[in-house]
């Protein structure tokens, strides 16, 4: 049998701060495959790194297991955890030269000299640092301290390699260039890896599998497609790219589907995310009460009004020109602002503040959660 | 936590008990001293010190001095401050101003009111110069020009920390709204500069109240403080329990401005560079007037200082003093002949107690800054006591302490060191604490991390990074062992004595070619060491990026 290359089995955190108990981490259970890269997601103060930190054992679960490869390392001591972590501010040692912050590791498990030395410029070659041994850290750039930090935990070959939001320090540009290098890396090698961070577009384009935390809670696991198309909850939604969110009251319920009446329209029905909610009549899902309807901006199309039964009439508030698209606010008769980026065409009509509008949609991309 | 850090523990064990024996002991012994009569609790000392007229006047001097000297020192030091960071005199003048102003802080405690009184005493050489025929240096205004002199470097530097990290653009946008330059300096620098002015004026008042050398030299009878009034009764009519009553007096006053002087430090938000910035502008030049002010100050007082250093150089080297002005090294060959012993002594105790003292520094500032355990607070307030009494308040404790079984230790070395180490390791500590706040302790977890365990991680990762605040803090505890005197002058016995001991006898003894020979020697001792060690120190910055030298202001000195 594959045993997962890390289990997280209900584990929180309790934190006491100025006398009050803060749940930092609130049963959080996850299991990550073998060679697999999980991004931790959410707003700052949402747990995920202190979720980290207690995986690499900087921090101790107030409750719950934490097995690596099958092995209960609840209790280990980071240092015999036979983990990598990377840091936000890389920690590189400013005392030691390149060479000597790469073999450092190698040289507390006792490795001998000529291994630790081909091991140090295998790992240096691979991120490209090859002449930059002697130098110190205060010598390098931030991306070259980024990879070798990365070298430095790589060259001990970890059974998971812990990171916490490593590319934060960078420019937008190197950003964008390291996480592309960081994933190869990874690939290649085939380290199993958890990754910190709370930018969005980082998550989307690094992770197999994106776990999105909020108040110490994970909301939701999936790949990054599943977290961005079908959101689980309204607080997904909202966070990963942008989103508007309408608030309508439910006048009919299907067996996947739910309809709701468009204020000063028709009938609106699309497709009801957790339908097993849906099945089980919850309060929640009963006409009368109120469902979030989820709908991407760039998914909106905009017409001149009147049109047809499920379309919704709005007003526009105001209009921008972005360069490839243009961006509408416009507003519903319920007083609900909602954001449209409509691609430019050349030739098109451009919609000014003060027309009224319809606003129309592909029933697929759009999708009901309840409240 | 025995069993959880086994190495903690026993830190912890070993610390307190010195703690006990060489902080709480001498400490409750004075206290002893002065409040237990005949075995019961009794105001019985205090009434009858406080009933002697002159005791009376001693306790005034003491204070009226005090905030004379904190105000004259702190406006000293402001207008030095501000002409090194807010004029545009050149690099070299303001190197010049800043080595000047240092010159007191490394040297012993006797060297202004030494020459003060080669220059202004009698026979002075300024005298005569002048032509003033009738003037006593002794009194208050000799002790207030002297300790003036020897305390604003202090000033200096905590106002002169604060000046710099203020953001220039602040003096541009006032400017840019209509205020003029007086308006801006009253209304942005100043105010903004109250913290550090206040901390000045609070570091001032302790250090000129328990300023002993500079009272027993110049202060002369007409003008009695606490120190020295506590230091004449014990040693001149060996009134052990009045010296202790005397001294608990100074206590009172002393724990005060220490209690406040922290709170404010505790207080102040650490401004630090952002980077944020972009390019940073140049202050605003200061009014015209109060750059004549400032440019009149600084060049009388550097120039006094100047020829204050001259003049124990030039009055070491000839015959008699004033009166036979030939050249001459007998003083030196007399020093090194007979001050032999006092120098070796000096040098020695010095060494121990840097080392002892470094030594304890790191784990009590490792233990305060990265351990969590129960009365780490109680540890930290515990470590500054002896450094935050005046000296000789903890002389006199020492001596009633470690004069009667079961620990008699005076007349001997370790009770010198002991009295030094726990003094003065202050500083070491303190510059331990704040280095360690500057490293990131995710360079520990890294170690960690890379599977180096704890022992490992503290010797090939914390030590190396904290070394060069160490080697700071080593700096300023070999400069207070080679010349603290206030402390020690209790502690001394034929078989170790101290060189400011000998000048002090020199000077008693009115042969002030030969104080000015010994205070030489040691000056120049002082300046070795602190020249070899801050080359070991540039040695061993040379790849960490950030300085981790630390100021006076950090220490809290």
């Amino acid at each position: 049998m594959n045993k997962s290359a890390l289990e997280l089995i209900g584990v929180s955190k309790l934190f006491q701060k100025d006398g009050e108990s803060v749940l930092a981490v609130d049963a959080v259970g996850l299991t990550v495959k073998e060679g697999e890269l999980v991004t931790f997601l959410g707003p700052s103060g949402c747990g995920k790194t202190t979720t980290l930190r207690m995986v690499a054992g900087f921090e101790l679960p107030t409750s719950g297991r934490i097995t690596i490869k099958g092995k209960d390392m609840t209790n280990v001591p980071v240092n015999k955890r036979g983990i990598g972590f990377m840091f936000q501010t890389y920690a590189l040692f400013p005392h030691m030269s390149v060479y000597n912050n790469v073999a450092y590791g190698l040289k507390a498990r006792g490795e001998k000299d000529r291994e630790i030395k081909s091991k140090v410029r295998e790992a240096l070659r691979l991120v490209g640092l090859e002449k930059t041994e002697h130098r110190f850290p205060n010598q390098l750039s931030g991306g070259e301290q980024q990879r070798v930090a990365l070298a430095r935990v790589i060259v001990m070959e970890p059974s998971l390699l812990l990171m916490d939001e490593p590319l934060s320090n960078l420019d937008a540009k190197l950003r964008i260039h390291m996480r592309t290098e960081i994933r190869k890396i990874q690939q290649d090698l085939g380290i199993t890896c958890l990754y910190v961070t709370h930018d969005q577009s980082e998550a989307l384009t690094m992770a197999d599998r994106i776990v999105i935390m909020n108040k110490g809670r994970i909301e939701q696991i999936g790949t990054p497609f599943e977290i961005y198309s079908n959101p689980q909850s309204v607080f997904v939604a909202d966070f990963i790219g942008q989103a508007n969110i309408i608030r309508l009251k439910i006048t009919a319920v299907g067996s996947d589907t739910i309809s709701v009446q468009i204020p000063r329209g028709g009938v609106f029905t699309a497709r009801a995310l957790r339908p097993e909610r849906l099945k089980k009549q919850e309060a929640i899902y009963k006409v009368g009460a109120e469902a979030s309807l989820i709908i991407r901006p760039e998914q909106i199309q905009l017409g001149p009004a009147p049109a047809k039964e499920d379309q919704f009439p709005a007003i526009v508030e105001s209009a921008m020109f972005v360069g490839s698209h243009i961006e509408y606010f416009v507003k519903l008769p319920n007083d609900s602002v909602i954001k449209a980026l409509v691609p430019y065409q050349t030739g098109m009509h451009i919609f000014s503040a003060g027309d009224d509008v319809e606003l129309s949609f592909d029933v697929a991309s759009a999708v009901f959660l309840p409240n | 936590m025995m069993k959880r850090d086994p190495a903690l523990f026993m830190a912890l064990v070993t610390v307190w008990l010195s703690f006990a024996v060489f902080i709480f002991l001498p400490f409750l012994r004075l206290l002893g001293a002065t409040f237990v009569v005949d075995g019961k609790l009794s105001l019985a000392n205090v009434k009858t010190v406080l009933s002697k007229a002159y005791n009376v006047k001693a306790l005034y001097g003491s204070l009226v001095l005090a905030t004379a000297v904190s105000i004259t020192g702190t406006v000293v030091g402001y207008l030095f401050a501000l002409a090194v960071t807010r004029t545009r005199i050149s690099k070299v003048t303001k190197g010049i101003i800043g080595a000047v102003a240092m010159l007191p802080l490394i040297s012993p405690p006797f060297t202004s009111s030494i020459s003060l009184t080669l220059a202004l005493g009698p026979n002075g050489m300024l005298l005569k110069a002048l032509g003033i025929g009738d003037f006593s240096i002794y009194g208050f205004l000799g002790t207030w020009i002297s300790e003036t002199l020897t305390y604003f470097p202090v000033a200096f530097m905590v106002i002169t920390a604060v000046l710099n990290t203020m953001s220039a653009t602040l003096d541009d946008a006032a400017l840019s709204l209509g205020a003029s330059r007086w308006r801006m300096f009253r209304t942005l620098t100043i105010p903004l500069s109250l913290p550090a002015i206040v901390n000045s004026i609070l570091l001032l008042f302790g250090a000129s109240l328990a300023d002993f050398a500079t009272p027993l030299i110049l202060g002369g009878h007409a003008f009695p403080v606490l120190p020295t009034e506590a230091y004449l009764l014990i040693t001149g009519m060996f009134d052990l329990k009045g010296g202790a009553t005397m001294s608990f007096l100074l206590l009172v006053p002393a724990l005060l401005v220490f209690f406040l002087q922290r709170m404010m430090l505790g207080k102040k938000s650490f401004v630090s560079v952002t980077g944020k910035s972009g390019s940073r502008t140049e202050f605003a030049r200061l009014p015209q007037s109060l750059n004549v002010v400032i440019a009149v100050v600084c060049l009388i007082v550097v120039a006094f200082i100047i020829y204050l250093y001259a003049i124990i150089l030039w009055g070491s080297l000839v015959k008699v003093w004033s009166v036979n002005n030939t050249p001459t090294l007998e003083h030196y060959r007399y020093v090194f002949k007979h001050g032999q012993k006092a120098i070796k002594d000096t040098v020695l105790i010095a060494i121990i107690s840097t080392v002892i003292g470094s030594l304890l520094a790191v784990v009590i500032g490792f233990m305060i800054q990265r351990k969590e355990f129960v009365g780490r607070r109680l540890l930290e307030f515990s470590s500054m006591l002896n450094y935050a009494l005046p000296g000789t308040v903890v002389g006199i404790a020492y001596i009633i302490a470690f004069n009667t079984k079961p620990l008699v230790l005076t007349g001997t070395l370790s009770i010198l060191v002991a009295a030094y180490v726990f003094r003065y390791y202050a500083t070491g500590i303190r510059s331990v604490i704040a280095s360690l706040e500057q490293i990131d302790p995710a360079l520990e977890e890294a170690s960690l991390s890379l599977g180096a365990g704890t022992v490992r991680t503290f010797t090939h990762i914390t030590v190396p990074l904290i070394i060069p605040a160490l080697i700071s803090g080593m700096r300023y505890l070999f400069i207070h062992c080679m010349t603290a005197i206030s402390a020690t002058i209790f502690l001394v016995s034929v078989r170790w004595t101290l060189l400011t001991t000998r000048i002090l006898e020199s000077m008693t003894e009115l042969q002030f070619s030969q104080a000015s020979a010994f205070s030489i020697v040691l000056i120049a001792i002082v300046f070795l060491a602190d020249f070899i060690l801050k080359h070991v120190l540039k040695f061993t910055t040379a790849h960490i990026t950030r300085s981790q030298e630390i100021s006076y202001e950090q220490i809290g000195a």
